[in-house]
């Protein structure tokens, strides 16, 4: 992960991060992106499948926010384990 | 829809007798050392890991109920049912960007519920019952509709609607909800926590096998789309109106729109989710939930679509004008005409079961608030954990009485409108909650206005509200300026305009600002999952100075005893909370050193925008920083090199905004309270895990082996 020094996030990251979850809320806040029922993928129209897609997509946004802004969990000092751990 | 399918009702029997078997059992399961404490009853001991808070959270969120209602609107209404969808989509990045903070500042302080973090960052007892009040009014209809859920499986069953005896057709009702109240009160949040388990493994199989099995018996997703908006489009006569429409119309927009989030806002502040988040273990667990529970949402989307599959059924709508015209019938309606019995019966557990996960958690959550913010706090302020423990105990069981007789006493309709009314109210309690995570700015007095003309606007508006072939809680939105609104939304943007406006007034005035009893780090805190060796290796040098950092290391999801990891400073009992206490000096100490990258830490972790970040700061401030005599590092560290400089506690200049100045009319207050004795004047026991450290900068107590240079901590470690 490139994360910047894991105790601040850099402004950069927590912006990405501040992008994605909004482009993710507003994805379904905003109804008229969607309430159409064309183009239909088979039998659904896009009302439906264009919900139901943005359920994984949401979930992409959000792992990918939170590999962003994960801490690293060994928090050490100095002692040569700093930068093992659970990653 | 009367005769009983003995296969169905074996199994949804069977079903039942594991789950109590499992419910019972959990009382063994991550034993705590003291279970008298009412972190681990009612929080399960706060060490739930990723996996055992997926399944908590996605039972407590996705309830029996949405099961039910969900598919049920959209069968009666269509496209505008879908709401549900789009709001359990939002939630999730709502849940990433909020849930964090409030998880730390709770395992900080030791907070259970929603209404201790209020009064503590208010320091106001009426803001934190008001809370408490809201949250538990909304919380016992909840319960009810989950037993709404049951009851209309056991309706389609035929399993006591038939009895003309009132207290035998209840009877299934009463039994089941008498054995879930009775682990829960025996096990606490573990109980629903193992069940929950068993819940989504039956809704996961019932809802992949109807989603694949069902559209092929009834002639395809084609047919399933072109019957649901032949009967969406037919005119009712009653209202001249069609019933609905396949896709929101342009009008229905910002109606689904509001729904949809002040849904997803309401469900954060609700109390059972709360206690879901509270119980994770660790920061991080909660912002890997927000990605993973999105597994839930394609579940409930898929059965949102059982409304459409119920539509296409022609004996399915038979069966819902025979019950009455109650869409409520028509998932379990579906399961009995599509599925074989034995497979029904699968279904109908799924449906009782996903009823008793919610059930067990809001009784909980209802409970926790109950013992700290109304019982603690106002009848026996010197409760000892195990006092705490068997009141929460027992609310639990009062709310469980209280909501079965909610189901049973009233009508149905009545549970729903309550059911709707709770939500309008519980999201007025979300500028208390979720606001104050980033600022104080917001005066406490203002708060309790605002909450106050938002739950009475959201009331008034919803009676008024006529629609569904009712006079009064008709609907959930009414029109606002002309476009139709979700009440609780325009109840909490009155309820935030009065707040800020009486801010403003109340500052003007100087009335009297509360005490914060938390501090920016709180809001930071984590509970760093560091690998058992670094943790022993890092132990024996300040082994004394903070033995939670071992307890930390090793911290089983089992310890008990919050209380007891807290260190008592020397000639300071049960370490009042106040930024005295030794194990917290090395976090002020950090954010504290000049031109450290720390500094500007908080503000990052926010989570909010950097663009939002300068509103958000002043407020971060803890009014309680004042009190904090820039001396304490002269309080002996057990293993704190004597020649340690003392750290700079001059706080930096974000920590002293213009209004962080101890409220004007306080200043008779000691600035230090005495031992045990917080500026409220009542005495706090230790409690919670007192120990969290910050994740960030000063991870590991860079004590001694800290260079006294002040190095941003971060290459000290990096080197």
């Amino acid at each position: 992960m490139a994360q910047p020094a894991s105790s601040g996030k850099s402004p950069a990251t927590w912006g990405t991060v501040t992008v994605l979850l909004t482009v993710a809320i507003i994805g379904t806040l905003w109804v008229p992106i969607y309430a159409r029922s064309l183009p239909k993928l088979g039998p659904f129209p896009f009302f439906y499948w264009f919900q139901l897609i943005w359920v994984p997509i949401t979930a992409a946004l959000c792992w990918i926010s939170y590999r962003l802004v994960r801490n690293k969990p060994v928090p050490d000092t100095g002692s040569g384990d700093g930068g093992s751990g659970r990653k | 829809m009367t005769h009983l399918n003995a296969v169905t009702f074996t199994i949804l029997v069977v079903a039942f007798l594991l789950v109590t078997l499992v419910g019972f059992a959990s009382a063994r399961w991550r034993p705590a050392e003291d279970p008298m404490q009412l972190n681990e009853w009612g929080l399960g001991g706060r060490g739930f890991g990723t996996f055992v808070s997926w399944f908590l959270l996605g039972g407590d969120v996705y309830t029996a109920y949405t099961f039910i209602a969900v598919p049920a609107l959209v069968y009666a209404a269509g496209a505008a049912g879908f709401y549900a969808l789009s709001y359990t989509i939002m939630v999730f990045p709502i849940v990433f960007i909020f849930a964090p903070r409030l998880w730390s500042v709770a395992r900080a302080r030791g907070y259970v519920s929603p209404g201790e973090f209020v009064r503590g960052r208010y320091g106001s007892q009426g803001l934190g019952l008001a809370v408490a009040a809201t949250g538990i009014l909304a919380t016992m209809p909840y319960i009810a509709l989950q037993l709404v859920g049951i009851e209309s499986v056991l309706t389609v069953m035929g399993i006591g609607s038939t009895s003309g005896n009132a207290l035998i057709r209840d009877l299934p009702l009463i039994i089941a909800f008498a054995v879930v109240a009775a682990y829960t009160y025996l096990a606490g949040l573990r109980a629903p926590a193992l069940i929950a388990f068993v819940k989504d493994i039956l809704i996961y199989v019932t809802v992949i096998v109807a989603i694949l099995y069902i559209p092929g018996r009834v002639g395809g997703w084609g047919h399933i789309f072109g019957a649901a908006a032949a009967h969406l489009k037919a005119v009712n006569p009653a209202t001249g109106k069609p019933a609905g429409s396949i896709v929101v119309m342009p009008a229905g927009e910002w109606a689904y729109a509001t729904l949809a989030l002040g849904s997803a806002l309401a469900l954060f502040v609700y109390p059972h989710t709360v206690t879901g988040v509270f119980s994770a273990k660790r920061r991080d667990v909660i912002r890997r939930n927000a990605a993973l529970l999105p597994a839930y949402t394609l579940i409930l989307g898929l059965i949102a679509l059982f409304g459409y599959m119920a539509r296409a059924v022609p004996a399915v709508n038979a069966g819902v004008k025979a019950g009455g015209g109650n869409p409520q019938l028509s998932v379990p309606l579906l399961f009995e005409r599509m599925f074989p019995s034995w497979f029904a019966g699968i279904g109908y557990s799924a449906i009782v079961i996903g009823a008793l996960v919610p059930a067990a958690v809001m009784s909980i959550a209802a409970a926790n608030l109950f013992t700290r913010t109304i019982y603690k706090e106002l009848l026996k302020p010197d409760a000892t954990p195990a006092q705490e423990t068997r009141v929460a105990q027992v609310a639990s069981l009062l709310m469980k009485v209280g909501a079965l007789g909610f189901a049973l006493e009233l009508n149905r309709t009545f549970s729903i409108n309550l059911q709707l009314l709770g939500g309008i109210w519980i999201l007025q309690t979300f500028p208390a909650i979720v606001i104050s995570l980033y600022t104080r700015w917001f005066h406490r007095f203002a708060l309790i206005v605002g909450w106050a003309s938002g739950m009475a606007y959201g009331s008034i508006q919803a009676y008024r509200t006529s629609g569904g072939g009712q006079a009064h809680f008709g609907a959930s939105a009414a029109p606002v300026f002309g476009h139709s609104t979700y009440i609780a939304i325009s109840a909490l943007v009155l309820n935030l305009a009065v707040a800020a406006l009486l801010t403003v007034v109340f500052r003007a005035l100087g009335v009297q600002d509360g005490y914060d009893a938390t501090k920016a780090a709180d809001y930071t805190a984590d509970f760093a999952p560091m690998p058992a060796s670094a943790a022993w290796k890092r132990a024996p040098r300040h082994a004394a100075g903070s033995p939670r950092e071992g307890a930390a290391g090793r911290g089983g999801p089992t310890r008990a005893g919050d209380a007891h990891p807290q260190v008592p400073e020397p000639g300071t009992p049960p370490a009042p909370r106040p930024a005295t206490e030794p194990g917290r000096a090395p976090v002020s100490r950090a954010a504290a050193q000049p031109g450290g990258a720390p500094v500007s830490r908080p503000a990052t972790e926010t989570g909010a925008s950097p663009a939002s970040r300068p509103a958000a700061e002043p407020g971060t401030v803890p009014a309680s920083r004042p009190a904090v005599p820039p001396d304490t590092p002269g309080v002996p560290r057990p293993g704190q090199p004597a020649g340690r400089p003392p750290a700079p506690r001059a706080a930096p200049p974000r920590e002293t905004p213009p209004e962080d100045a101890p409220p004007p009319g306080r200043p008779a207050r000691p600035p230090v309270p005495p031992p045990g004795v917080p500026p409220e004047g009542r005495p706090i026991p230790p409690r919670g895990k007192p120990l969290l450290r910050e994740p960030e900068p000063t991870q590991p107590l860079p004590q001694e082996p800290r260079p006294p240079e002040p190095t941003p901590p971060r290459t000290g470690q990096r080197s």
